[in-house]
């Protein structure tokens, strides 16, 4: 078993297939951005094992092709394999071995990055201060109790797992969760409209709106609002049904057991050690005209446990790198009164650099392996 | 044994689905501070009581939300008060403008200052919260209105509510809520209960010391008390007086309505107006911002939130013809967040190529409804 194993995965023709597959899925995930968006595109074709179809309409999806993991992954097992089949040990070989090397963690960097980096943005008003980032895609379900005198405790439960589930207890709340409905994709109105229906919530604040589902966003710069309804049920019977969606914005309030709660719909949350204070934003323009010469945040940044306090300044390719994130000046409020910073969690940030840097050594020493005995002669 | 290269294919991507199917996401637990505990001040951010904070000052009544996060500390504006001498000033965290403490025999206080966008979940959500943390039950509506004691903040009344404290040593929250344009303002002492007693008279002192720059209610014009029903019409952030000359700087060419006096916008407002009719009052701010203003969307729903009602994606408008091209009509009612009585907005969005102009009419719906022509007319006689 072990004998073929190794020659299938230590296949030349099974590198070529799938470095055609990898083109293959290249073009594909670039068309499909058109359609699905750039974030669903990501994620359907380039992070996914196979790449499903599903029919309009339908609630099944068939598999059709494999996906950039499956791809990157058999890639990486035949590069390995091969590697391990055919590298006879030696100083000419030495610097192939390199470059194999090299690749290898490049596939490996991109695969811990997909799966371990966080991406999400800290939006910041004159003077504001956070300790968390928010994301830009996700969003979760908050059940907040707020009862105790100098802390909340959070229960956040994110939206897809939410829809999936259909279901949410955790021994952390009296109370078990039941979605009646969610919307990845929605819009309220206040009135009956076509295409609305009723919101049958029976508490909060979604008791007189309608709503309808809409279909995921694919322009860039819009992103879905989820909305959901959700029915609240403690050991003594239904305590409300909710309306909850990011448009709403405010939580809502409910009692049970004697505990305070707040339910909310909000984008995924990322506390930190430390908080960030917006002190000054600059949007610097040309003299006389109205085009960019620099953004830049001036930041308090305070650590509590280590009393750190400190100003930072983030500008363009100056960002703040600190407790394993990365601040980018991102964007900016129109009215140059917020800032925004993309924080960046990427525990694999240095392979690329270590990958580039494994290739390109093992591609000189090749090189000069060659170039040497080749001016040796010609000297002779 | 006899190997199959087919099984060990199939076993191989079997091994791969399964691993897919482990999924990232999963419930989070966790606690988080309700006041992280504040440093000492060593950098040299300027504090909120600074009377000329560099970048502080508040957005206009007009201008356009950007914010899409509730809480709005950057609209203190020049927030000053007087510190009363048993309190120690810390640096506000979070989502605080000011926060002191208070020891005393071995017993502390808290004192925060904050401010929420919109009507922040409602005065009664918000008493209700403060009476769960000091262990007692929620109250109605009404019981909650009742309960509420009358107090002056900043010139303007406010209303404060006092929760626990049956004993020395049970806690007690005194919190007093203002709303002042489309931002509600906590502020709250919280402590043992025999602290916050002592601290009660002081506290209140403290509220009445409470000073929003440019913010005096005789300001531009406007009487000292304004009528039941009547929407704040002060202007926050709006460093003029009386006594400070109308600025017709920026403004289109427009035929002002019979009627109408203008008095001063401040900074963020291009005009102000004020309009009385069978002793009713409403106001008509006029404001430019550059681009579309952060969309029609997002400043209805600014709009609505203003009296009560809650954001809604199917925004209705109706189009109004003006200078260059069309402008959108909307047309609300709702309960004024001041007051709790019955309001009117009519307002008028004016895309151009480069920026939006905002004309807002919002009074008592009788002076609403009889200005309504003249505003409309008014809007489309500007000439930009």
């Amino acid at each position: 078993m072990l004998k073929s194993f190794i020659q299938i995965f230590s296949s030349l023709k099974l590198t070529v297939a799938c470095l055609v597959l990898g083109c293959v899925i290249v073009f594909w995930g670039t068309i499909a951005q058109v359609h699905i968006g750039l974030y669903r595109a990501q994620a359907e074709v380039f992070h996914s094992l196979l790449i499903y179809w599903q029919p309009s309409g339908a609630n099944w999806k068939i598999p059709i092709f494999p996906g950039g993991y499956l791809i990157a992954g058999v890639l990486l097992i035949n590069l390995l394999v091969a590697h391990v089949r055919y590298y006879q040990l030696g100083r000419k070989k030495f610097g192939i071995a390199l470059i194999h090397l090299g690749i290898v963690l490049m596939l490996l960097g991109q695969m811990l990055t997909d799966y371990l980096s966080v991406e999400s943005v800290m939006h910041l008003r004159l003077g504001e201060s956070k300790n968390y980032s928010e994301s830009e895609r996700g969003g979760e379900i908050a059940v907040i109790d707020t009862t105790d005198k100098n802390s909340y405790k959070v229960v956040a439960v994110p939206c897809d797992l939410l829809a999936r589930r259909g279901d949410v207890r955790n021994p952390e709340l009296p109370f078990d969760l039941h979605v009646k409905a969610y919307y990845a994709n929605s819009q309220l109105s206040d009135k009956a409209a076509p295409g609305f229906e009723p919101v049958k919530a029976t508490a909060g604040m979604g008791t007189s709106l309608w709503w309808r589902e809409l279909p995921h966003e694919t322009v860039m710069e819009r992103t879905d609002i989820p909305s959901a309804i959700i029915s609240i049920t403690d050991a003594q019977g239904p305590v409300g049904t909710f309306l909850v969606s990011e448009l709403l914005g405010q939580p809502q309030s409910f009692a049970c057991n004697g505990r305070q709660y707040e339910l909310v719909l909000r984008p995924e949350r990322f506390y930190k050690p430390f908080s960030l204070q917006l002190i000054e934003f600059k949007h610097d323009r040309y003299p006389g005209t109205d085009i960019p010469k620099n953004f830049s945040s001036r930041v308090r940044l305070q650590r509590p446990d280590t009393h750190e306090d400190r100003e930072v300044l983030i500008f363009m390719n100056n960002p703040l790198r600190f407790a394993g994130d990365t601040f980018y000046q991102a964007s900016f409020d129109s009215d140059d009164r917020g800032s925004v910073l993309q924080v960046v969690h990427n525990p694999g940030w240095i392979t690329p650099y270590l990958a580039c840097a494994l290739v390109g050594v093992g591609l000189t020493i090749q090189f000069l392996t060659h170039l040497i005995p080749f001016l040796k002669r010609r000297l002779a | 044994m006899k190997y199959h290269p087919t099984k060990t294919i199939i076993t191989g991507l079997s091994v791969i689905l399964l691993a897919a199917g482990c999924q990232r996401e999963q419930v989070q637990v966790y606690r988080v501070d309700k006041d992280p505990a504040p440093l000492p001040v060593t950098a040299t951010i300027t504090p909120s009581s600074d009377p000329t904070p560099p970048a502080a000052t508040a957005l206009p009544p007009d201008h356009p939300d950007v914010s899409a996060a509730t809480a709005t500390p950057d609209s203190t504006g020049p927030l000053t008060w007087t510190t009363p001498t048993d309190w120690t000033e810390v640096p506000p965290s979070e989502i605080r403008v000011a926060s002191f403490k208070i020891t005393q025999d071995g017993r502390t206080a808290d004192v925060s200052v904050i401010p929420l966008g919109g009507m922040a979940g409602g005065d009664s959500a918000n008493v209700n919260r403060w009476r769960g943390q000091v262990g007692l039950s929620a109250l109605s509506e009404d019981e909650i209105q009742k309960s509420a004691d009358p107090v002056e903040i900043g010139g303007q009344p406010a209303s404060l509510y006092d929760a626990g404290g049956a004993s020395d040593t049970a806690p007690r929250i005194i919190g007093a809520i203002q709303h002042r344009d489309d931002t509600a303002w906590f502020f709250k002492l919280a402590g043992d209960g025999k602290l916050v007693e002592q601290q009660k008279a002081a506290f209140v002192e403290f509220l009445k010391s409470v000073k929003f720059a440019g913010m005096a209610p005789a300001q531009a014009g406007l009487p000292a008390t304004l009528p039941p029903g009547h929407p704040d019409i002060s202007n926050m952030g709006n460093t003029s007086t009386d006594t400070t000359p109308i600025s017709h700087e920026g403004q289109p060419n427009w035929q002002v309505p019979t009627g109408w006096r203008e008095v001063s916008g401040g900074q963020f407002l291009a005009a102000k107006f004020l309009l009385t009719n069978d002793g009713g009052i409403a106001a008509v701010n006029v404001s430019r911002s550059a681009g579309d203003g952060g969309g029609l969307a997002a400043n209805v729903n600014r709009w609505r939130g203003q009296l009560g009602l809650p954001p809604v994606t199917d925004v209705s408008t109706s189009p109004v013809d003006v200078a260059g091209g069309t402008g959108s009509l909307v047309d609300l009612s709702g309960t004024s967040a001041q007051t709790g009585q019955p309001v009117r907005l009519v307002a008028v969005i004016v895309t151009q190529a480069d920026n939006a102009w905002f004309y807002k009419l919002m009074g008592e719906a009788k002076v609403v409804e009889n200005q309504k022509d003249a505003f409309v007319k008014f809007v489309q006689g500007a000439k930009y």
